[in-house]
């Protein structure tokens, strides 16, 4: 017996690649979308810190910019830098 | 002149008032009445009176034959009368008056009865003694005791000998005689009655008023006569009104140049123009009932003429025919309306009704003596006409009402056809009492006929939609609608695929449903977010109806009013997000079994749906609806690097990913699966071709998901099939290795046993394994003859499935449910083999209850089973009758 593949139309669900479930910030499950936004993926991103922490890219801007002197990671409270 | 000798002193007053009275009673009362006080043996009389006479040949009261009992002079003035008898001692005891007494009598006995004058004076004599006083009282006792004694049954006789007579021109005749010999029997007092009145306007006498004495002589007449009424005599008359108004109807219409005017407005019904036909073409006439050539329609009109004359100057007209006449036209409404109405719900009666109701009035007119131009329409007579018709009308209203409640229920389920006879309905229901009936009948109609197992939940659905919208004819206020279809809704809540249906309904995916995809588009759609509270936000104030009296008070008005088809359904289960849920996992299913869904579609309901429930509760479905677009363009992207790599990294096969937004869709089973190697390398090419797409993204495959289309190439064979990723992968373990038990298998490809046997069970169908000894599988590389059929069986299906023909070949989509319906199909067999004979929702159920062998095969839905079967029945590998499939003889 053989079996020839013609065509495979599989299903998959895509995820991200980080180390927690949820966005620490909103609590929402980072392969949905941060509370502001309606449609997940590329419309609302993830961003990795140096501290290899991440987060929905809407609520870490958020809290950077509530933040007044220095920017720090919530979770870690170091200095929050982009990893690039 | 006697008054004069009465005031002058006459020496012989008693005898003088004597022979007034005397004069008076012969000249009041027929001197039959009078003879009546003797002997009692005249009771028996009556018998010996003449039977029936041809009309006109009646005795007056001076002819021989009645002159019999007046040929012994009344020697009794004074009949029955206690108080009289005290102050007048009898005549016959005063021999002085014996001869004056026979002369008076004998004056009167003879065909002259007393003149007027004369008779007037010896009044005056009386009242000069004061006996006026008792006249009118004595008169209407001699009536009373005449009737009673002989005319009654003098007329009652002639009346009994219809028994004889089976034809109703002789009925008619006889009854003319009968009533014909009673007025002759009747004239003189009339004429006396007449006479009474004059004085009393004159003054002589007392009286109760004119008007009360008459109104006595009537009812004792009315009273003594039809005191015991034979039931056959009501018949008779019953009868005999019958065919009056069919000869009278019958003649309006010959009158008008031989057309018949009901007809011609009505001929373009088909029923009416048969109908027309069969009159004209029938050798009877249609008025009398009897042969053409010997209609006596004519003769018949003038005879109910001079009956309803004669029963007019004795006041019996009512008394006599009112009973009559009412039955006939209750039983002609009734007949008629049976004849006309029923089942025909596509047009408006009411009109051609009230059409006929006048003509009918014209007939009563007829009947009660007042039309024609020779007697001028009185106020009273007017009223009593109006009186008639108001009464046929509400008859008519009742019963056609009545008729329409009864056949309510398939009013509905026509709706949109039977609009008018909602509208007659509604308009006769303003007019009667009968919104209980209506509620109760309905009601009773939906249990017994619509909610039982037997009825399929989409008929329900729909019926329940007609419902709405007939019933918002017949009542604006919604309430006739929420009170009887409470039990639709109670049952619909019982049955589990009623969400299911309701959203197929909606985005216009079941048949039986369509009108909601219609009622979803529709502008302007009651938001089912905000009920609008306000009582009485809307329209003028002069317009507000009240609500009727057995609206639920605990509801607004306005809500009720303004609620539509599809927040009426929606409401059922009182919650909204259950049908959003439903719709979620139904739109699930489209897009991940169905490779063929139309975004453009799905996209539009999506909208339409959101202007109902509001956004936030269809964000889900968008997401879903975006995630298919973004994964097609992912697929075209991935494909583009392909085609510019070089021919020798191409993948052996194309692999196409829908890649989903895992939080956005409804949960998916979990089933692991372990890929053979070269697919899980070419779909972990697939995964970083996405990863390089989208930075820190990755994929998961859902192996339950899915579809695969392979050629499997046996020794004597090739099969083209479509399966799901779980059942191609099972099989590609045995391309290495021809023969697997179940265990072995199990651990290799990391599925539970149980599982892995139902997944193979679709290759077992196939034929392209077998198991043997139980718990081995194997390939079957040349097939048995024993597996003959069903690889005949599969062939077929496939061929009619590719031709697409049939309805069925549209429905079961062959790549997606791919080999499904076979499975099923091994199951149907064994079904009618043991229970030889099922009904499409039974052999569903039984289905839903015994294969659970994936996703993809939980699909498929009763119509795309009934879909399959019918496909089968044209295959002749079913029967199917009187509603349920039975295997044909030859295959069990």
């Amino acid at each position: 017996m053989k079996v020839k593949i013609k065509c495979w139309n599989g299903v998959a669900t895509w995820l991200w690649v980080a180390n927690d479930e949820n966005c620490g910030i909103c609590r929402m499950a980072f392969n949905g979308c941060c509370p502001d936004c309606k449609v997940p993926g590329d419309d609302c991103p993830l961003v990795w810190g140096q501290c290899s922490h991440c987060f929905h890219m809407h609520c870490i801007l958020k809290w950077l910019n509530a933040q007044q002197v220095q920017q720090h990671c919530p979770m870690c409270r170091q200095e929050w830098k982009f990893k690039e | 002149m006697a008054a004069a000798a009465v005031r002058d002193g006459d020496p012989g007053p008693t005898q003088e008032l004597l022979v007034a009275w005397n004069t008076v009673s012969t000249g009041l009362v027929p001197p039959a009445a009078l003879g009546l006080v003797r002997p009692r043996k005249r009771a028996a009389g009556p018998r010996g009176v003449p039977g029936i006479r041809p009309w006109g040949s009646l005795g007056s009261p001076g002819s021989p034959s009645l002159a019999s009992p007046a040929a012994s002079p009344p020697l009794h003035p004074f009949p029955t009368c206690p108080r009289l008898s005290a102050p007048f001692p009898s005549p016959l005891c005063v021999p002085s008056l014996r001869s004056s007494a026979l002369q008076a009598s004998s004056r009167t006995s003879g065909a002259v009865p007393p003149k007027e004058e004369e008779l007037r004076a010896a009044v005056e004599v009386l009242r000069g003694h004061g006996l006026h006083s008792v006249l009118e009282e004595w008169f209407v006792e001699v009536l009373q005791n005449d009737l009673q004694a002989n005319i009654s049954l003098e007329f009652w006789n002639a009346i009994s000998q219809h028994e004889n007579y089976a034809d109703e021109p002789q009925c008619l005749l006889l009854l003319l005689d009968a009533f014909g010999l009673l007025e002759s029997r009747l004239d003189p007092y009339l004429h006396s009655l007449e006479l009474l009145e004059k004085w009393t306007r004159l003054g002589l006498l007392m009286g109760a008023g004119a008007q009360g004495l008459r109104e006595k002589v009537h009812t004792t007449l009315r009273g003594v006569l039809f005191f015991s009424t034979p039931r056959t005599f009501q018949e008779m008359i019953q009868r005999l009104y019958g065919r009056f108004l069919r000869v009278y109807m019958q003649s309006k219409r010959k009158g008008e140049g031989g057309t018949d005017p009901e007809l011609e407005g009505e001929l373009d019904s088909r029923y009416a123009r048969r109908r027309y036909y069969r009159l004209l073409q029938s050798p009877l006439c249609a008025g009398c009932g009897s042969d053409k050539q010997q209609c006596w329609c004519r003769q018949a009109l003038e005879q109910f003429h001079q009956l309803s004359q004669v029963l007019h100057r004795l006041s019996l007209l009512e008394r006599v025919s009112a009973e009559a006449v009412t039955t006939t036209l209750h039983q002609v409404t009734r007949e008629r309306m049976e004849d006309r109405c029923r089942g025909e719900y596509e047009r408006s009666f009411l009109r051609e009704f009230h059409k006929w109701i006048e003509r009918v009035v014209g007939w009563l007119g007829k009947v009660f003596l007042q039309d024609g131009p020779a007697r001028p329409a009185s106020p009273e007579a007017g009223s009593t006409l109006r009186r008639w018709r108001c009464h046929v009308q509400r008859w008519f209203y009742g019963i056609y009402a009545g008729l329409r409640i009864e056949e309510l229920f398939s009013i509905v389920r026509d709706f949109p056809d039977s609009r008018p006879a909602i509208e007659d309905l509604k308009y006769c229901l303003e007019r009667t009492d009968q919104r209980q009936q209506l509620l109760l009948s309905l009601k009773a109609a939906l249990e017994t006929r619509l909610l039982h197992p037997g009825v399929n939940t989409c008929d329900i659905i729909t019926l329940y939609i007609s419902a709405i919208k007939a019933l918002r004819v017949l009542d604006p206020s919604m309430v006739i609608l929420e009170v009887a279809c409470e039990p639709i809704r109670r049952y619909l809540r019982t049955r589990e695929d009623t969400v299911r249906q309701i959203v197929a309904g909606l985005t216009g995916d079941s048949d039986g449903t369509g009108d909601l995809a219609v009622e979803l588009s529709k502008t302007d759609p009651a938001s089912l977010e905000t009920g609008q509270d306000s009582e009485d936000d809307s329209g003028e104030p002069e317009d507000w109806v009240p609500d009727p009296v057995d609206a639920d008070p605990g509801k607004s008005s306005s809500r009720r009013r303004s609620s539509d088809i599809i927040s009426l359904l929606v409401s059922i289960y009182g919650s909204k997000d259950l049908f959003i849920n439903e719709y979620r996992s139904l739109l699930a299913d489209r897009l991940l079994h169905q490779f063929s869904f139309s975004p453009e579609r799905e996209i539009r309901n999506v909208e339409l749906l959101k202007l109902r429930f509001g956004e936030a509760p269809m964000h889900f479905c968008e997401v879903m609806l975006k995630d298919m677009a973004d994964s097609r363009r992912i697929n075209a992207n991935i494909r583009e690097e392909d085609e510019k790599r070089p021919a020798e990294e191409q993948p052996p096969f194309g692999v196409y990913a829908v890649i989903l937004s895992s939080e956005f869709w409804p949960p998916f089973k979990d089933e692991k699966l372990e890929v053979p190697e070269d697919i899980r390398e070419a779909l972990e090419v697939y995964c970083r071709k996405y990863e390089k797409l989208k930075a820190m993204r990755t994929l998961s495959w859902k192996h339950t998901l899915g579809l695969v289309t392979m050629d499997v190439e046996l020794a004597d064979r090739t099969l083209s099939v479509a399966v799901t990723p779980v059942q191609a992968v099972v099989l590609l373990y045995f391309q290495d290795q021809a023969s697997w038990t179940l265990e072995e298998l199990s651990k290799v490809v990391k599925m539970p046993v149980a599982l892995l046997r139902r997944r193979m069970s679709v290759w077992l169908q196939q034929g392209v394994l077998r198991e043997e000894p139980a718990g081995t599988f194997s390939v079957v590389e040349e097939e048995r003859p024993q597996d003959r059929d069903s690889m005949v069986l599969i062939d077929s299906d496939e061929e009619s499935d590719s031709g697409g023909g049939g309805v069925a070949a549209r429905r079961v989509v062959p790549d997606l449910t791919g080999l499904c319906p076979q499975l099923f199909w091994t199951y149907i067999q064994a079904m009618l083999t043991n229970l030889e004979s099922l009904s499409l929702e039974r052999i569903y159920s039984m289905l839903r209850m015994f294969v659970v062998t994936g996703p993809a095969l939980a699909e498929i839905d009763l119509q795309e089973l009934q879909g399959f079967l019918q496909k089968k029945v044209r295959d002749q590998q079913l029967v199917y009758a009187a509603g349920v499939y039975r295997l044909p003889k030859s295959c069990s």
